[in-house]
């Protein structure tokens, strides 16, 4: 287990390494740069702000600076946020959608699991069409209809939670975003889980399970459910892309200071370190998620670890 | 044999099996009655559909959602047939166990050996986890698996075939259950391992006095170790007796017919192997005769109007023109 671990970290490194130079060179190829303003400058102006930020030397002599900065964690300053270096705007907004996001993927997995679980059981019941009808909504509907529903509904008329904003260490203002980041997650899992158990519930092994005199409960936490996680731990790491996305979204409705923002705007604004910075962030988030992915792969199936 | 002296371990009467499909109901098994009294192996074949597993896995309570099951089933004096769940759990790995023919798939992948050999155990007979171990070792050193004590820790991706199934049948046995059924054991393993695997399940047989029912194709393995044999066709039984007299002088044609299709070693004969003519019948579409009849050589009129029950006593036979012996 120990040297399949090693070795799925070792992969992580060169697959961040691809991901950062394809994004410094995509980015520089979009037309425009960080000082194109609806407000021309003067090109002296604008030829000093691009000297004294480097930009001016060969794309390459950039890309080596870039590298050299980020080895030694600096993801040097913002260009449009000009009191501010990159490393200062992730560290303020980062926690906060790193909260968000994390929140969201447990709870999706807390939630969806039992709800496929309990559909697979009872297959073909009404139960089961009324998890599968529900999850078909969760994935259909789009966190920019469901967060301004959730705020109306418990935010203005319940009073439950704020309907928006943000308060460092106030759980309450969390939970509508997290249910709305959550929920086409929820669904999804929910559905995976469901497929995927009953597929388990007919092998082989849980024939020879239930042969043994075992009661059903045991047999279908012991036995089956395990290897019917298999295609959830899959989908941990497209859910972890899915739900960085998605906070940009539920970030703006709910009006909360996450880092979501900083990687839309940084990218109108051609902000290229700021564009970077967050893509190194959510680029290493993911590749995380998805060694996790690998890891609980390997012990979800001892067979995976021997290959 | 004075096996007629032993009590009956396994009762089954009057079983059927029907399968509810979206094409209409499938009737799998039909009016299935067989006993087996302790210390007796009785070997159950036919071909594939015949029904063969299905009866025992009616038996087990294993048959899928859709089946539908009537008749009776006794463990000694308890029914089986009917039966919740939880009911069958009394029995089911305690006194009544099972083997599978496919050890590949048959064990749970993300558990140890030792683990789903002492899950039962624990279980059943409420003993400390360590005291399980120390059975689950002494079992897989029973079913002579090699380097027993590190097997214990092993997944079963670890194991070769023949010995996943000698781990198989340490699980069965984990209980000391009352009948064994073993449905096609040895048919995924090679042939050399076959005959080790068919070696072990007898001497476990006679070392525990238990009544096994072996379900399998092969005519070769039952002439191997079972003490009587029950021929099935089409979902019912035909043939029924000791091993000796039905290998020996078979009285049904389809049992004939089976028999002269196997290669034997001391054939001399150079022409080629015979064949049963003809396909299975559909068990959606059962002729209203004898189910054997349109691959028979002996049918007539009778045979297609009439189903022939099956007579006799210790030696059964159901056929309305059996063969005399030669």
């Amino acid at each position: 287990m120990l040297s399949y671990a090693l070795r799925r970290i070792a992969g992580v490194i060169p697959t961040l390494f691809i991901i950062i130079t394809l994004s410094f060179f995509v980015i520089r190829i979009a037309p425009g740069g960080p000082f194109d303003d609806e407000q021309t400058l003067p090109p002296e102006i604008k030829a000093n702000l691009e000297a004294a930020y480097g930009l001016d030397k060969p794309l390459l002599e950039q890309y080596g600076r870039y590298l050299a900065g980020l080895v030694q964690g600096d993801f040097g300053p913002s260009f449009k946020f000009k009191d501010f270096s990159v490393t200062e705007l992730i560290a303020q907004g980062l926690p906060v959608s790193l909260m968000l996001g994390l929140s969201a993927v447990l709870l999706a997995l807390l939630v969806g699991i039992p709800l496929g679980t309990l559909a697979a059981l009872r297959q073909n019941s009404p139960t089961d069409y009324g998890i599968m009808s529900v999850a078909v909504l969760g994935i259909a509907l789009p966190g920019f209809v469901t967060g301004p529903l959730f705020a109306l509904v418990f935010g203005l008329h319940l009073r439950w939670f704020p309907v928006a904003g943000w308060e460092a260490g106030e759980l309450r203002y969390l939970v509508l975003p997290v249910v709305t980041l959550a929920l086409p997650v929820i669904a999804y899992i929910a559905r995976l889980t469901r497929g995927s158990l009953l597929e388990v519930l007919r092998t082989n092994h849980v024939r020879t399970a239930r042969a043994k005199g075992l009661p059903e409960r045991r047999v279908i936490l012991k036995h089956a459910l395990r290897p019917a996680l298999l295609p959830v731990v899959s989908y941990l790491g497209p859910a972890t892309a899915f739900v960085i996305t998605g906070s940009l979204v539920v970030e703006t409705v709910f009006g909360l200071p996450g880092s979501g923002r900083y990687l839309v705007q940084g990218a109108i604004n051609r902000d290229y370190t700021l564009v970077m910075g967050m893509i190194v962030v959510y680029g290493s988030l993911t590749l995380t998620l998805n060694l996790i992915a690998d890891l609980l792969y390997g012990w979800l199936d001892p067979r995976v670890r021997y290959d | 044999m004075s096996q007629d002296e032993a009590p009956v371990a396994l009762d089954i009467e009057q079983l059927s099996v029907v399968f509810d499909t979206p094409d209409g109901p499938l009737s799998a098994v039909n009016d299935f009655a067989l006993e087996i009294r302790r210390g007796e192996c009785v070997g159950v074949v036919g071909e594939s559909g015949a029904g063969k597993s299905q009866s025992f896995l009616a038996v087990m309570g294993l048959l899928a959602a859709n089946a539908r099951v009537s008749g009776q089933a006794r463990l000694g004096t308890e029914p089986l047939i009917g039966r919740s769940i939880a009911e069958l759990n009394q029995f089911r790995g305690v006194k009544l166990s099972m083997i599978f023919q496919d050890p590949m798939t048959s064990l749970t992948p993300h558990m140890t050996v030792g683990e789903q050999i002492a899950e039962s155990i624990i279980h059943h007979l409420k003993i400390s986890a360590d005291a399980a171990r120390a059975r689950a070792l002494a079992l897989l050193e029973q079913v002579q698996v090699t380097d027993a004590p590190r097997r214990l820790d092993q997944y079963p991706h670890e194991l070769s075939g023949g010995m996943r199934q000698r781990v198989m049948i340490a699980i069965a046995l984990a209980c000391d259950p009352e009948v064994l059924i073993a449905d096609e054991p040895t048919t995924a393993l090679d042939v050399t391992i076959q005959a080790q695997i068919l070696a072990l399940l007898a001497k476990l047989k006679r070392e525990r006095g238990m009544a096994m029912a072996l379900i399998t194709h092969d005519l070769g393995v039952v002439a191997g170790i079972a003490d009587r044999v029950a021929v099935m066709y089409a979902g019912r039984v035909v043939e029924l007796g000791t091993v000796h007299e039905v290998l020996k002088a078979p009285k049904h044609p389809y049992t004939a017919a089976l028999l002269a299709s196997m290669p034997r070693i001391d054939d001399t004969g150079t022409g080629p192997l015979p064949a049963i003519g003809g396909q299975p019948p559909n068990p959606r579409r059962l002729p209203p005769g004898c189910a054997f009849g349109p691959r028979c050589e002996r049918v007539d009129e009778t045979c297609r109007a009439a189903r022939p029950a099956l007579t006799g006593h210790e030696r059964r036979v159901a056929c309305h023109h059996p063969l005399e012996r030669p």
